[in-house]
């Protein structure tokens, strides 16, 4: 009987001191992209909380070889998505499945030079005004370095939407950072 | 224009996903494709400012402390059953500890990376990434690349000291400047990240290098050398001046 308990936490997963090592790190990463979802302090915190006791629960349900980090950002993030902040951005979130955007190119090097000297606060500014689906995407992709296929674990979405989110996204990024007063200044100057 | 077939093919190449063959082939097309180059490099910049900028927000401290309460493991009543869990996913964690070990810090960490940095500083063949003696040059370099602000001191023609550079460096995962200055015979590496990103570890060392650090407005500062003790007071008295507001 004993052998059967062993074997099935072989299986099926790790205990609590397990799940505080491997989630515990994960903290500041999703405080912040908590905060990048919600806009607010307390309510990140309040995700962060939901998140960890949530995970915790259902930790005898992970399964090894599936993605920890994407499975706990997958927890926060449907937490966040039934909160109240969350339910209203579902209500006004617009359909963004158009297939890859056109990324437009120019051979020319102002634009490049624009974007490595924006300062931090106008990226984060660009960051803020992208449409929250978009901005998970870029948080996930280019802030946690995760993998397309990460991503789609996360959120919960084919790995086609994370690529055409993704590219549409940085065209807009790129646009707002090109075309903020103070940068055209700059390319006015040259 | 005449659209590359390669166009779409960008976000995939920067963000690493292309299966080695095809990454190859399109490394290969970007030596005569100057529109897939300079899309590229512009991507490339785009992807490093969101990394820097988006990483805006940290956990408060009391938040670490209320999840670790709520998640700590209560007494199992058969500790052997906890026991052949953890020998059983092992492998698991030795994968996933990867990530973990690289986040956490045992104390000492910081120091022990400041140290090693500096080590890496002084037997490198280029040593910093900017080089200059002036504090003008050294500071435009960081713009854009961190997410603060600082000021080199400005030294008189007599000081002791000589800026010979800076340099961009990582440690516990949080972007810093690392300045590099001379006295005398000595080294000095003069460190300086966001405090909430770096812990508060006043002062360490080993039996070579002495690591002595300081919190001021939101910045965190450290000294790492082998010179003498006044040479770093004087230093630090130096940073502090210059940073005050």
């Amino acid at each position: 009987m004993a052998a059967t308990v062993v074997a099935r936490g072989n299986v099926s997963g790790l205990e609590n001191k397990d799940f505080e090592m491997l989630a515990v790190p994960l903290l500041d990463g999703l405080y912040n992209f908590a905060r990048w979802l919600s806009g607010d302090a307390d309510e990140a915190r309040d995700l962060v909380q939901e998140t960890f006791v949530k995970s915790l629960k259902g930790f005898s349900s992970f399964r090894q070889g599936t993605n920890f980090r994407a499975w706990m950002y997958r927890i926060l993030r449907n937490t966040f998505l039934t909160s109240r902040t969350g339910l209203e951005r579902r209500n006004t979130q617009q359909e963004d499945e158009e297939g890859l955007a056109e990324i437009s190119i120019s051979q020319e090097t102002p634009e490049v030079a624009l974007i490595r000297r924006a300062d931090t606060e106008l990226v984060q500014a660009a960051i803020a005004d992208l449409p929250p689906a978009f901005r998970e995407v870029v948080l996930l992709a280019d802030l946690e370095e995760m993998k397309y296929q990460e991503i789609a674990e996360a959120l919960d979405i084919p790995i086609g939407t994370v690529m055409s989110r993704l590219a549409r996204a940085r065209k807009q990024l790129r646009e707002y950072i090109i075309a903020a007063p103070g940068q055209k200044k700059i390319v006015g100057a040259k | 224009m005449k659209s590359c077939e390669w166009r779409n093919k960008i976000g995939l190449y920067v963000d690493g996903e292309l299966e080695p063959a095809a990454e190859q082939a399109f490394t290969g097309h970007l030596q005569s494709c100057a529109e897939c180059a300079a899309a590229v490099l512009e991507q490339q910049e785009l992807k490093k400012a969101v990394r820097v900028a988006a990483k805006r927000f940290a956990a408060p401290p009391e938040l670490y402390a209320s999840v670790r309460k709520q998640i700590s493991p209560r007494e199992s009543a058969r500790p052997w059953l906890r026991w052949s869990a953890i020998a059983a996913s092992a492998v698991l964690l030795a994968v996933l500890s990867f990530a973990w070990l690289s986040r956490s810090s045992a104390p000492g960490a910081t120091v022990a990376q400041l140290i090693d940095q500096h080590v890496i500083m002084l037997a490198s063949v280029y040593p910093v990434d900017v080089i200059s003696s002036d504090k003008h040059t050294v500071k435009p370099w960081f713009q854009g690349k961190l997410p603060f602000t600082f000021n080199p001191p400005e030294l008189a023609a007599d000081s002791p000291f000589k800026l010979i550079g800076a340099k961009l460096v990582y440690v516990q995962h949080s972007p810093g400047v690392q300045l590099v200055y001379q006295v005398r015979q000595h080294k000095i590496s003069a460190f300086i990240f966001q405090s909430r990103d770096v812990r508060n570890e006043p002062s360490a060392g080993n039996q070579t290098f002495v690591v002595n650090g300081w919190q001021q407005g939101s910045l965190q500062y450290y000294i790492v050398t082998d010179a003498a003790r006044e040479d770093t007071d004087r230093l630090r008295t130096l940073l502090e001046d210059a940073n005050r507001s």
